[in-house]
């Protein structure tokens, strides 16, 4: 809420006396990275029309769940996991294989059990799935804490992949599984890209409701204690492996949601939307956002989603290199935040 | 009963293990994992031999990758994240300079702007490097802007140099044969100086002039020799790649590691700053050369020699060798020479070792330089043994991370033994499975250490 009557006040500010504005917030960065993106994006929309909006805006509302899931765990409780991408990719196989209904003798290739299910009965099937692999995990994972944790993360992801890829019975392996079923209620499909994206922003706004009354509540409080000074909330009587394991299973079931999403969005997947460097990726999202504010997750999502889109009008640049001078430009600013800004654009948490 | 005494009987303080039945867990996995692999040698004893020799190659890249993994952890302590990008860069290099010979060149690769780029990196570390061991030496025998253009022109004169090497790797043999020669004439003056020193007549100078014109002779001779011999490309490109690799790691120290350790010496900021570089440089690889897996040329050894019903590659036998030589060299130089002493002690502390008058800054450097020469050859290594794509630099630099960490992070002994433990376990962990699965199971066996030995096999004293 402070977002808002902040911002409302610097309207009025900008208003009341441009120039004492202009001295006052030259030198602040939150405001001038806010103002970038939004506008970037503004700008974009209103020149490329409606039909790109809505594919940027869908694209942005799956990025945006996933970021600000993962900033629960690496901004609030401090543990830098580089592994959210399995939780991605699990939520997107329940959901694929419980709803695809592709004839496989068609394909001619090795049939997979099918079940046909309405997308809103596996939903919740994703997302418990998600859970129950993030507490198996995290139980094994809570003893670690910062490189090591990084190390154990990266091991999580390459063994979420190597399952998609080689559990062929199941996932179809390299061939991926089509006719992902859109979400249906009664009668009404989503059918439309326009509704798709109606249905994933409530659900972007619902995660961050859910996530705002998390890092409100004092249970945010004591995840906050845990990233600062583990040891003396542990004093205090806190179980801080508790804390730790409950938030990363809210956060990998979050991500489940995602990759629920994603599934019925893009109506197929394979593995390669889950290779590791996504993962890196996706980190490298909420770090440039911000760590420890899920308006920094927003952000950055859109920061990344429009990087992309942007490049694509550069003249002279061929579009197989998007993905990686795309890739090149954020392991850049990685660097150049590590060097000057820690925190990310507008976190409050500096690694 | 209380809710304390409810949270106490929850999930995870049910699976919470105490340390006594840690250990008695820890042992009965390893006592089962020694009796499957036991079982399986008692099954069919010429297919165990067979993945025992396919453990040993794999693992010998792993000890290599680890060795100067640990090496550079145990002297700054943040886990360099470059490291992979390094060996992928020795790969990619051997590639560049003899992408002609491969498959009939159909793949060749040769683009002006990547010789312009590393020229510059070359030339900028080449002038660092005077700067940093010559100048104080001419500080007071010359005007400093004197200094500065002879330093200046012979750092270009070095970026130069290399941008006509990579831009006609056809011509390896003649153009490096200057390189060869000046390397060599050092090497014969060292040695000579050295030998007269210590068995003719110890503490005194020696006719200085006859043995480096003895030097100059063998040293012009070799490199007449390696002008002459086009099939030496391959070998010369070798050095080349892991002098690049090196060369790119001299220039993230001084250029971006120096100024960061100074703003703020975070383990964590490093970690991620040096995931961003080989983000950036693993996209940079895949533009040039294009995301599909190459192949390196045939190497000497490619024929699989026949020891008790099993195959290995003599390749793979020099791999070995050469993981073996290359422990033995760091530790040489880790436990004997003056610029170990200065390692460890920067190791142990930084700010003292600098107020007790080591230059931090050029040790460092050294040992940067050193471990990207490691990574760069365990790149080729495994380069030349399957095939080489970009993102083999993220997966090698997981494998080292994990050999080191399964060894016992800091230690060298713990680093050349954790590479062949990893390879041995993962080649015996895919014998029931399919070969994909072999990431899985070092990070399995990763996990199981962490958790169980989290000091690894032979921890730092």
């Amino acid at each position: 809420m402070s977002i808002v009557t902040g911002a409302l006040r610097n309207v009025r500010d900008v208003a009341r006396d441009p120039r004492s504005w202009w001295q006052r917030s030259k030198g602040n960065i939150e405001l001038w990275a806010n103002l970038i993106v939004l506008g970037w994006a503004l700008v974009f929309m209103l020149w490329r029309g409606g039909g790109f909006a809505i594919t940027v805006g869908s694209v942005f509302a799956i990025w945006a769940i996933l970021a600000v899931s993962l900033n629960l765990v690496v901004g609030y409780a401090g543990l830098l996991s580089v592994g959210h991408i399995g939780f991605l990719g699990i939520g997107a196989y329940t959901t694929a294989v419980l709803t695809s209904h592709a004839s496989y003798e068609q394909l001619r290739t090795e049939a997979i059990p099918t079940f046909g299910w309405p997308f809103f009965a596996a939903l919740p099937f994703s997302v418990l799935l998600a859970g129950v692999v993030a507490l198996v995990v995290g139980v094994a994972f809570n003893r670690f804490r910062d490189d090591i944790y990084v190390l154990v993360s990266f091991g999580f992801a390459v063994i979420a992949f190597t399952t998609f890829l080689s559990w062929r019975n199941l996932t179809r392996g390299a061939f991926g599984i089509h006719e992902i079923a859109r979400p249906a209620i009664g009668p009404w499909v989503f059918d439309g890209e326009l509704e798709f994206l109606a249905l994933l922003l409530v659900f972007l706004g619902l995660v961050v409701l859910i996530a705002w009354l998390i890092v409100t509540s004092s249970f945010g409080r004591v995840l906050t204690a845990i990233r600062e000074d583990e040891q003396a909330i542990q004093v205090f009587g806190y179980r801080t492996t508790h804390y730790k394991l409950a938030i990363w299973v809210i956060s990998a079931m979050i991500a489940g949601l995602a990759g629920a999403l994603l599934a019925s969005w893009s109506t197929f997947i394979d593995p390669n939307s889950f290779v590791l460097l996504e993962s890196v990726l996706l980190v490298s999202i909420v770090i440039l956002g911000g760590l420890a504010s899920i308006w920094g997750s927003l952000l950055g999502a859109l920061a990344f989603v429009m990087l992309e889109e942007g490049m694509r009008f550069v003249p002279f640049l061929p579009s197989e290199f998007i993905g990686q001078i795309r890739q090149v430009i954020l392991g850049i600013l990685l660097v150049l935040l590590m060097l000057f800004r820690p925190q990310g654009l507008v976190g409050r948490f500096k690694l | 009963m209380s809710v304390a005494r409810l949270r106490d009987a929850s999930v995870v303080s049910f699976l919470k293990i105490r340390e006594q039945q840690s250990r008695l867990l820890a042992m009965a996995l390893a006592v089962a994992i020694v009796a499957y692999i036991g079982w399986k040698i008692v099954q069919s004893p010429d297919q165990a031999l067979q993945f025992a020799f396919n453990g040993l190659a794999v693992g010998a890249v792993y000890a290599l990758l680890a060795m100067g993994f640990t090496f550079v952890y145990s002297t700054v302590w943040f886990f360099d994240l470059y490291y992979g990008a390094a060996a992928a860069i020795g790969a990619y290099g051997v590639f560049y300079l003899r992408s002609h010979d491969v498959l009939g060149g159909q793949y060749a690769v040769n683009s002006g702007p990547v010789n312009v780029l590393f020229a510059v990196v070359t030339a900028g570390v080449a002038a660092w490097a005077l700067h940093v061991l010559c100048y104080r030496r001419f500080q007071g025998r010359a005007q400093p802007r004197t200094l500065l253009i002879i330093g200046g022109l012979l750092a270009a004169a070095v970026g130069v140099y290399t941008g006509l090497v990579l831009a006609n790797p056809a011509n390896l043999h003649v153009l490096l044969s200057p390189l060869v020669a000046v390397l060599v004439t050092g090497g014969a003056t060292w040695v000579l100086r050295r030998g007269f020193q210590r068995v003719v007549a110890p503490a005194t100078r020696g006719p200085l002039g006859a043995m480096v014109t003895v030097a100059i002779v063998v040293g012009v001779l070799v490199a007449i020799l390696v002008a002459n011999t086009p099939s030496l490309g391959l070998y010369l490109s070798w050095g080349v790649a892991c002098l690049l690799s090196g060369t790119v790691s001299l220039a993230l120290y001084r250029g971006l590691y120096v100024t960061m350790r100074e703003r703020a010496n975070s383990p964590l900021i490093m970690l991620v700053a040096s995931l961003g570089i080989l983000l950036a440089i693993t996209a940079f690889i895949t533009i040039v050369f294009r995301a599909a897996p190459r192949p390196l040329p045939e190497a000497f050894g490619s024929e699989p020699w026949t020891i008790g019903g099993a195959n290995i590659k003599g390749f793979n036998v020099f791999a070995i060798g050469l993981a073996v030589a290359g422990f033995g060299v760091l530790l040489f130089l880790v436990k004997k020479t003056a610029f170990g002493k200065a390692v460890r002690a920067i190791g142990d502390d930084e700010e003292v070792a600098k107020v007790v008058g080591i230059n931090t800054t050029v040790i460092i450097a050294v040992v940067f330089f050193i471990g990207a020469v490691y990574a760069a050859l365990a790149g080729l290594v495994s380069g030349h043994d399957t095939a080489i794509q970009p993102r083999m630099g993220l997966l090698l630099l997981l494998k080292g991370w994990i050999a080191s960490v399964v060894g016992g992070i800091g230690s060298l002994y713990g680093a050349i033994v954790g590479g062949f433990a990893l390879g041995m376990l993962e080649q015996f962990g895919i014998w029931d499975l399919a070969g994909e699965w072999r990431d899985v199971i070092s990070f399995i066996v990763l996990i199981v250490f962490l958790s169980f030995w989290p000091q690894g096999l032979l921890p730092r004293k």
